[in-house]
């Protein structure tokens, strides 16, 4: 069974249109990603699905169920990890999960027990009587996740659930997810960094401009890209970079530098390894490593929408 | 049960947040010492009681009288006040005059003479109080004897055993809050009017922390919410006031009368008001202007309301100072206070409720337009 299904959904915003007629079916045990640069619909569409926001046009159903005529169903059997932390300061751990799991209806031995169920499970067991306030950024996410778990949801969203932590953090919340997945939650995720994508899920959607434009796991996404390779040229980062000169040449689309890496976009069916490498030795680069990518999700978004997925 | 859950979590995370405290409590707190004593001599009528002195002349032949009077006496002087036996040569009259004593009292057979002094009016009209009291109960007395003597015992030596006396002087109509009595009033319905604060960051609170987001999702209808959170919110800003009603009692001996009951209803009442008026506001001004909103109604309304200085009984202002909230408050307070008059609750609790009606139904009528609360 599928465990959402999108038809025509859409949304405005007085005559902005953030999400454009969309479709999408997610099955039960996927962790499905949701892909898109900022502003592309993607918050706007989880909010839709956890009755957050009305739709303008379209449906949604919840395990075969309409949420809109399931309300109660839908928002028992979903739970939201939030974009932004959705946490009380003045409440401990332990107090911030249980308030939100009681309003699921949890009430009593059940509810203690579920409340440190989910704090142990995101590695804050030890931190029960602790208040968000003295958490690191990374501590914080993961009990965002732990107020949206408590209930066991089966559908569980989770808008960017990694944004501005540390690699351990980050790392911990990503074994959480497969974890919770194993567990029988079906997972819409959503994120900006192309490798947790590419590590955890096992479907992809790419937006942009409120429209699902590819769809698929991750090898089918790749194999969209066959016209678009990626040179990655290490360099010793010192004084001003060619970069303008390497855009004239022939059949690069892209050239931008990143932590000592220039990472260039070109067309497949031109050769032009060669003449990049001498324009980086005429500017004088110190050339420290060459390699040329297998195609990856970074390469299709950019391919499909032009754009980075980080600005 | 979840608006129970939600009014829990509201007192919860209001009575932790240190500047609750601060704000709710230690301002009312510091600012009734500063104008309760700085502005003493803006009370006249109420005036510090200083030494009391008494002049008395007993020519009552009486024995039941002046045994009484005698056991009356001590109590008197446990009271404070100085008891001086005429002499025969003595005009007690001029003495008073001359402003040797608060008063002069002639115990005859036929009853009390009192003369008070202009001077220490005050002094002299408590020392009034206390004889009339005395002379009550003794007629009553009286009266009893000729029918059942022992009877009449019992009044006599009730009365002075609880010195009752005292208290029934105090409640005389026209006794006025001091200046420290009218500042724990004034301060305290200040305080609860301050609850307009609480409630215009009621909702706002939640969507800047982004738990509305959460609370919309949870499987709890707004309403709900919405009443959890007024609820919660009203129970933590009413026991401020309590704490301060309390403080104010006990640290500052601030006269807060006997009903107590229908002054905290008062005072529930009016913070109710307040949370509805800020909750209201904060759906018919967007964002920054509520809050501005807020803050410059909060102000006028202590200003009309007489939180810093009474308003003048007669002209302009004593008019504007009728659309306050605190003038109602203050008003009641008063009269309950210090006259014993419990119907002047009934405006008072009508406008609050009345009020707070009308705002809570605004702002629930835009919540429910709302997509997420
Ligand atoms: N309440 C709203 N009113 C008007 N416009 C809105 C509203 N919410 C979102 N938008 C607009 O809709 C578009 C989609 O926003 P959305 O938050 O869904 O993007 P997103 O994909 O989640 O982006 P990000 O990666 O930055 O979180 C944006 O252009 C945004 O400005
Ligand atoms: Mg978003």
């Amino acid at each position: 069974m599928n465990a959402l299904e999108i038809r025509g959904l859409t949304k405005k915003f007085g005559d902005f249109v953030a999400v454009d007629n969309m479709n999408l079916n997610v099955r039960e045990g996927e962790i499905f990603g949701f892909l898109g640069a900022n502003g592309a619909g993607k918050s706007t569409t989880i909010n839709m699905i956890s009755s957050l926001l009305r739709t303008t046009k379209g449906e949604i159903d919840l395990l075969g169920k309409n949420i809109a005529k399931n309300i109660k169903f839908a928002k028992m059997n979903i739970g939201i990890v939030p974009q932004d932390l959705a946490i009380y300061e003045n409440m401990n751990a332990y107090e911030n999960v249980s308030f939100f799991a009681g309003l699921y209806g949890l009430r009593g031995a059940l509810l203690k027990e579920r409340t440190e169920e989910a704090l142990d499970f995101v590695g804050l067991g030890d931190k029960q009587k602790s208040f968000p306030k003295n958490f690191s950024g990374g501590m914080k996410r993961r009990l965002n996740i732990a107020c949206a778990i408590a209930h066991r949801p089966k559908l569980i969203i989770m808008d960017e659930p990694t944004v501005g932590i540390d690699p351990q953090s980050r790392n911990y919340i990503l074994q959480s997810v497969k974890k919770l997945n194993q567990m029988g939650s079906t997972i819409i995720y959503t994120s900006h960094y192309m490798e947790e994508v590419e590590e955890i899920c096992t479907r992809i959607a790419i937006v942009d401009h409120g429209k699902i434009i590819a769809e698929g796991t991750k090898e089918q996404l790749k194999t969209i890209i066959t016209d678009t390779k990626e040179i990655w040229v290490g360099v010793k980062a010192e004084g001003e970079l060619p970069l303008d000169s390497l855009k004239q040449i022939q059949g690069v689309t892209s050239v931008r530098f990143e932590e000592g890496v220039i990472k260039i976009h070109s067309k497949t069916e031109v050769n032009n390894l060669n003449r990049i490498i001498q324009q980086l030795i005429r500017d004088q680069a110190e050339i420290r490593s060459v390699e040329e990518q297998a195609p990856n999700l970074e390469t299709v978004f950019l391919t499909l929408t032009g754009r980075n997925l980080r600005d | 049960m979840n608006v129970i859950n939600i009014a829990l979590k509201e007192l919860k995370v209001n009575l932790r947040d240190f500047r609750t405290f601060v704000f709710m409590l230690a301002f009312p707190i510091v600012l009734m010492l500063i104008l309760g004593t700085a502005l003493t001599n803006a009370f006249t009528s109420g005036a510090t009681v200083g030494d009391m002195s008494l002049l008395y002349r007993n020519t009552a032949s009486s024995p039941q009288l002046t045994q009484a009077w005698n056991e009356f006496s001590s109590v008197l002087e446990q009271q404070g006040v100085k008891l001086v036996a005429a002499s025969a040569s003595e005009d007690g009259k001029a003495d008073v005059q001359d402003n040797q004593y608060s008063g002069y009292a002639e115990i005859t057979d036929n009853g009390i003479r009192f003369y008070g002094s202009q001077r220490d009016s005050i002094e002299s009209n408590i020392i009034q109080g206390m004889l009339s009291a005395f002379a009550d109960r003794y007629n009553l007395a009286a009266a009893a004897m000729k029918e059942n003597p022992t009877q009449a015992q019992t009044i006599l030596a009730g009365a002075s055993a609880q010195q009752s006396y005292v208290n029934e002087s105090s409640l005389t109509a026209e006794s006025q809050p001091g200046s420290m009595g009218y500042y724990a009033i004034a301060m305290t319905t200040m305080i609860a009017f301050y609850s307009v604060i609480s409630g215009s960051n009621l909702i706002r609170g939640e969507k800047t922390r982004n738990t509305a987001l959460r609370l919309s999702a949870a499987p709890v209808s707004k309403g709900s919410i919405f009443a959890g959170k007024v609820i919660g919110v009203t129970i933590v800003n009413f026991l401020c006031v309590v704490a301060v009603v309390l403080f104010s009692k006990f640290a500052y001996n601030a006269d807060w009368g006997t009903h107590y009951p229908t002054l905290l209803l008062i005072l529930f009442t009016e913070v109710l008001l307040a949370v509805s008026v800020g909750v209201g506001a904060s759906y018919l001004f967007k964002g920054e202007s509520s809050r501005s909103f807020v803050m410059i109604f909060t102000q006028i309304a202590s200003f009309l309301g007489g939180a810093y200085f009474p308003v003048d009984p007669k002209g302009v202002m004593n008019v504007l100072s009728n659309i306050s909230p605190m003038r109602w408050a203050n008003e009641a307070l008063t009269k309950i206070i210090y006259q014993g008059n419990l119907q002047a609750a009934w405006p008072a609790l009508g406008l609050n409720i009345g009020v707070a009606a009308v705002f809570l139904i605004v702002a629930a009528l835009f919540m429910r337009r709302q997509e997420a609360i």
